[in-house]
């Protein structure tokens, strides 16, 4: 049954059966009328609205989507909507970096005796799609896969960090060592060009450990594997964060971590520099100054300065040092106040709504659909039963396209709201280098703007804003509908 | 699976926008459906029976019904579904009246609508399984919040049919609004005489709990079991002591108090009895206006009581009670006339209210039931009632008609007759609203036995004539021309507002209230007492505005919901709950931290910590559900394959 050609859009409501559904019967009674355009889903709760039923329906086609539940203070489940406002308002500022018009999707609150209000709604948000017309597919959307060149700046001093002091610390992990079941950390990888992770047990394995601008890995992602068990870790201070996190949702208990910090200047974008390597067969040598490593493969030499190459992650970074340790070894890396766009969102940033489906569209089209991004990340915490493998509740299918990928990135993205601490695993982790951390980092900016510049990962304690409400939200200005 | 699919014309109300044969036909072609029909009335019985036959012809396993809203009739066709066998859960309804054929006229994209409705519905219901309610405990108890005219019905007639009931009052005294009126429309009895002995009943029947001066401060739990804590403001007397005597209000000193229960037309003192016929008659200090405890100097009052009642350390008292249903019955309150400021802004003295004018007539208020002018204390002899003071009047944000003020300015025009029969009175008026058992006929005799002069009008202005009275402004636009009329008392027919703190107590009570803080009923006429809270009822002018018949009848009426619930022994709940996937679950404690209700709870299954939700307590909100990223925790008959379902029958189709 498509929409009468010309004449309808397609427009989604959400509507809680208590108030707004009421609502909207009461303006039927009263004959109130209104655009045909909306097709209406009763649900119980405005809370019960996942957001992600909102990215899907747009996602498929809808061309507006609409929630409306209970006035504040008169949820019929006392707070639903007060969750729902919050969850409701960081989708809303989600959908532009996706390309979305954040217009084609509004919430409202009507109660049941507003039969005139809901008209008005109705009237106004169909007229507002309209306005807008179709809603671009990301289907037909022009591929854009040129990627602008980013502007990098940092809030601290990027570099090797070759002073760091790297005996201290397998001397202290070896005092600790004979407590514990493991530590985890970084040894060399396949050859002196890349790190990969060390599992160390005995003294001998201790002396394998590394520490540099080659250690992008973040070893929390272990860490849960390991609950019940003594562990200790080895942390940057991203790694730190996602320890934090941890622990916050009691995926791990504090008594059975032990952590290793030193502070970071910063890690390699390895996809860069492998792009820069190119095809080699041997690494000469390695050599470390201040600012940059310098890499000899084939008896080619080439010099990547820390400022140029480091990951997107490191620029807008505040947290060189561990947020929380156990031991702490090096001097802390001096942070200047302020904050800096990461890189892959100001790229974003930079584009029209149009530029970014056609970004989307080419980035996904690229994508292998490996899972290598949610395996990689420390949060992902679903593992055997991610809804993405999922036929029961079937959030996805199995499809190629462009659309079915980004889908993916989106619940992931949204299953991270409040909790992704901006490691950037699941980008580092892109066999194809999609940037797809810039998705985490636009939800992770909007929790910051709307709820008091929360950050997570920070403090254990902390309640992650998206479990919380508030009835009166000092940043969420609703919309009024004159 | 089978699905027959049902859309109705509801008489010409559906099919005379919407083409029902045409989505018949549409339907046929949906996934799984079998059978579709048009039936003229699909909730009548024929419709019904229809439905059921086809069931067990086309050994149907799902019904859709394309009808009103399911707010409406979702319960009569699940019950419909279940006599032809089926579990009544396997049944969808599409809205196509309130939401597709009352909105719009264009047919062809009605009929359009309305095939995508029906196919949400299908879709929908491939997903649907059988749900079984659980049974649970419940408290026969009921607490009745107000104890005014409605309150003291519903809670008597709950007592007589066997159920305890706790009644909490704001005031000293029950009563509310009748016990200040003087008599009563349209027999011209005393109210005290009618009320009076309801109260007492209340004081001394045995299943009653009355806390008066009490206030509800928080409500939790559902229907069957809701726990309420009450706050007993302090009156700064032992009530187990106070014998009502009335001797400590003799010797107050403070005798410049407002007098409230008399709305404030004469003065009192701070210790206090509202009136002679209050229940609780127990004695209440007014504390900003009392000496002892405002300056520590006085003590009188607790010198002379007899009982040693009177304790000026006493504090408020949180009490909780546990009860199986509860009754609003909150009453109402004047709107704030003095907006108007055509008719003095409340600076005339002798421009009063009609409950101020009742208070005058009463033999128990302040002029002892003599009408006299507050300015100078003469009889007037001209006296001008204006109706709709804040009544259907959109320019003070009152739209709507206060009800019975058309019928008490009859009475008090027939009351002000019969004690000064020199009196001359006016009353201008916009429509009389006389539409009640011998209403008509009263109103006729105030005009034609009482000789009072109705004028068909509005006052634009009241003045001071500057010798004592005032000069009455308005229009008789009967006649189509301006009038003037000497008035020595102005009466404004003050329209009526939901109680003053009504719509901070529905949001305890988790029901909705509308622009003016009147409670919202479930359905305006088929379900006007219940609310959209199981257990939660309505009587009297909370709900809107209401004369003291209707009250009663309400209060009764709420009363008959309330044992009705409870005639049975166990309530079946309501199955739409959410479960949890004990494998999907890792434990995360999100939804845990989300529930409204604290319905989840964290179990140990086999040595590993898992979320559970505790059955009779989850309401089915469904915010765990939004919560859980695993998609562990799933509400049945709202989950997310279902809502998905119709997602992608609007999106995809």
């Amino acid at each position: 049954m498509p929409v009468l050609k010309d004449k309808e859009l397609r427009i989604v409501g959400f509507l809680c059966n208590w108030c707004s559904y009421g609502g909207a019967d009461t303006a039927g009674v009263a004959r109130a009328t209104q655009p045909t355009d909306l097709r209406i889903i009763r649900v119980p709760c405005s809370g019960r609205v996942d957001p992600l039923f909102i990215i899907k329906a747009l996602f498929e086609g809808a061309d507006g989507v609409l929630v409306s539940g209970c006035h504040p203070r008169d949820c019929h489940y006392s707070v639903g909507n007060y969750y729902a406002r919050r969850r409701l308002e960081v989708v809303k500022q989600f959908l532009p970096v996706l390309g979305i018009d954040p217009r084609r999707f509004e919430y409202t609150w009507v109660s049941a005796s507003e039969g005139q209000r809901w008209q008005q709604v109705v009237t106004d948000f169909t007229s507002q799609i309209h306005e807008l017309g179709p809603a671009p597919r990301l289907e037909d959307a022009e591929p854009l896969l040129k990627l602008a060149d980013m502007a990098l700046s940092s809030l601290h001093a990027l570099g090797t960090n070759r002073n760091a002091p790297l005996a201290e610390l397998k001397e202290a992990i070896k005092a600790k060592l004979p407590e514990l079941d493991c530590v985890i950390g970084w040894q060399q990888g396949y050859d002196q060009a890349h790190a990969t992770p060390l599992f160390m047990t005995t003294p001998e394995d201790v002396d394998k450990l590394t520490w540099g601008p080659l250690n992008v890995m973040n070893p929390a992602v272990f860490l849960p594997q390991f609950k019940g068990k003594k562990v200790g870790i080895v942390v940057k201070g991203c790694d730190s964060r996602s320890v934090v996190e941890l622990l916050q949702e009691k995926l791990i208990n504090r008594e059975d971590v032990v952590i290793f910090s030193m502070p970071c200047e910063g890690t390699l974008d390895m996809g860069r520099v492998n792009s820069v390597l190119g095809r080699y067969t041997r690494i000469d040598d390695i050599k470390y100054d201040d600012a940059a490593v310098t890499i000899t493969a084939d008896g080619k030499e080439h010099r990547f300065c820390m400022t140029e190459f480091a990951q997107g992650k490191c620029y807008s970074c505040v947290t060189p040092g561990a947020v929380i340790a156990d031991t702490r070894l090096g001097q802390p890396v001096p942070v200047q106040p302020g904050s800096v766009t990461p890189p892959e969102l100001a790229m974003l940033d930079a584009m029209t709504l149009e530029q970014r489906l056609g970004f989307w569209k080419g980035q996904m089209d690229r994508c292998l659909r490996c899972y290598a991004c949610r395996n990689a990340c420390p949060m992902c915490v679903c593992r055997d039963f991610c809804i993405s493998d999922s036929r029961n509740p079937h959030w996805m299918n199995q499809g190629e396209s462009p659309k079915d990928k980004l889908f993916f990135q989106t619940i992931h993205a949204l299953h991270l709201a409040g909790r992704c601490t901006g490691c950037g695993e699941c980008q580092r982790a892109c066999p194809v280098g999609i940037p797809i951390l810039a998705l985490r980092q636009q939800i992770a900016r909007a929790i910051g703007q709307l709820f008091d510049d929360y950050k997570s990962g920070m403090d254990q304690n902390a309640i992650p804003p998206l479990l919380t409400y508030a009835p009166e939200e000092k940043n969420i200005h609703e919309r009024e509908w004159k | 699976m089978r699905i027959g699919v049902f859309i109705c014309h509801c008489g010409s109300n559906i099919g005379g926008t919407v083409d029902c044969g045409k989505v018949v036909e549409i339907a046929r072609d949906y996934p799984d459906v079998v059978y579709a029909d048009d039936p003229m009335y699909t909730c009548a019985e024929p419709g019904q029976a229809a439905i059921e036959a086809a069931v067990k012809e086309h050994n149907l396993d799902g019904v859709v019904v394309a009808s009103c809203t399911p707010r409406m009739h979702e319960p009569t066709f699940r019950r419909t579904v279940e006599r032809a066998g089926l579990n009544p859960y396997m049944f969808e309804m599409a809205n196509i009246r309130e939401h597709v054929s009352w909105i719009g006229k264009d047919k062809e994209a009605n009929t359009n609508k309305a095939a995508e409705l029906v196919l949400m519905a299908v879709e929908k219901l491939r997903y649907n399984s059988p749900l079984l309610p659980k049974k649970f405990d419940v408290t026969k108890k009921v607490l009745v919040i107000g104890g005014g005219v409605a309150g003291i019905q519903a809670a008597l007639d709950c007592a007589e049919g066997g159920v305890p009931v706790v009644m909490v009052e704001r005031e000293a005294t029950i009563g509310g609004k009748m016990a200040k009126l003087d008599k009563t429309f349209p027999t011209v009895d005393c109210s005290a005489c009618i009320l009076g002995p309801k109260m007492v009943d209340v004081a001394q029947h045995e299943k009653i709990t009355l806390h008066a001066y009490s206030e509800v401060v928080d409500i939790s739990g559902y229907v069957g079991n809701f726990t309420v804590k009450i706050r007993k403001k302090t009156p700064y007397v032992d009530w187990s002591k106070c014998t009502g005597c009335g001797a400590c209000t003799e010797k107050c000193p403070s005798r410049n108090t407002p007098d409230a229960f008399n709305e404030f037309t004469g003065k009192t003192t701070a210790i206090t009895i509202a009136f002679p016929q209050a229940i609780p008659k127990k004695a209440v200090i007014n504390a900003p206006y009392c000496r002892k405890l405002q300056s520590g100097k006085c003590g009188i009052c607790a010198k002379i009581c007899p009982t040693g009642a009177v304790n000026y350390e006493m504090k408020d008292e949180i009490i909780t009670e546990t009860v199986g249903s509860i009754v609003a019955a909150t009453g109402y309150d004047l709107m704030d006339w003095t907006v108007y400021e055509e008719y003095g802004g409340g600076k005339y003295p002798d421009v009063i209210t009609a409950l101020q004018f009742e208070r005058l007539l009463s033999a128990s208020g302040p002029t002892g039931g003599h009408i006299l002018r507050p300015s100078d204390g003469k009889e007037p002899r001209s006296i001008v009632f204006i109706q709709c003071v804040g009544s259907r009047d959109k320019s003070v944000g009152r739209p709507y008609c206060s009800s019975f003020c058309c019928m008490y300015t009859a009475k008090q025009a027939v009351l002000a007759k019969d004690h000064l029969p020199d009196s001359q009175s006016y009353v201008f008026y916009m429509d009389i609203r006389a539409a009640g058992k011998l209403y008509d006929e009263f109103t006729r005799r105030a005009m034609e036995e009482y000789g009072s002069q109705y004028i068909r009008g509005r006052v634009s202005a009241i003045y001071p004539d500057g010798e004592g009275s005032y000069i009455v402004m308005g229009a008789d636009t009967l006649m189509g021309e301006p009038i003037e009329i000497r008035a020595d008392m102005v009466v404004l027919a003050v329209g009526i507002e939901a109680s003053a703190g009504a719509p901070q107590l529905a949001e305890k009570l988790r029901i909705s209230y509308d622009h003016y803080g009147f409670f919202m009923e479930s359905h305006v006429k088929l379900k006007p007492v219940e609310t959209n809270t199981a257990g939660v009822f309505l009587a009297g002018a909370c709900q809107g505005p209401k004369d003291i018949p209707a009250s009663v009848a309400q209060g009764s009426a709420a009363a008959a919901k309330v044992l009705d619930l409870f005639a049975k022994d166990k309530l079946e709940s309501n199955p739409q709950i959410a479960h949890v996937d004990i494998v999907r679950c890792v434990d995360c404690g999100k939804c845990i931290r989300c529930c409204p209700f604290g319905a989840i709870e964290e179990v140990s299954i086999r040595g590993t910590n898992k979320a559970q939700v505790i059955e009779t307590v989850c309401q089915g909100c469904g915010v765990c559900v939004a919560t859980c990223p695993q998609g562990a925790i799933q509400l049945s008959h709202s989950t997310d394959n279902q809502i998905l379902a119709e997602v992608n029958a609007i999106c995809q189709s």
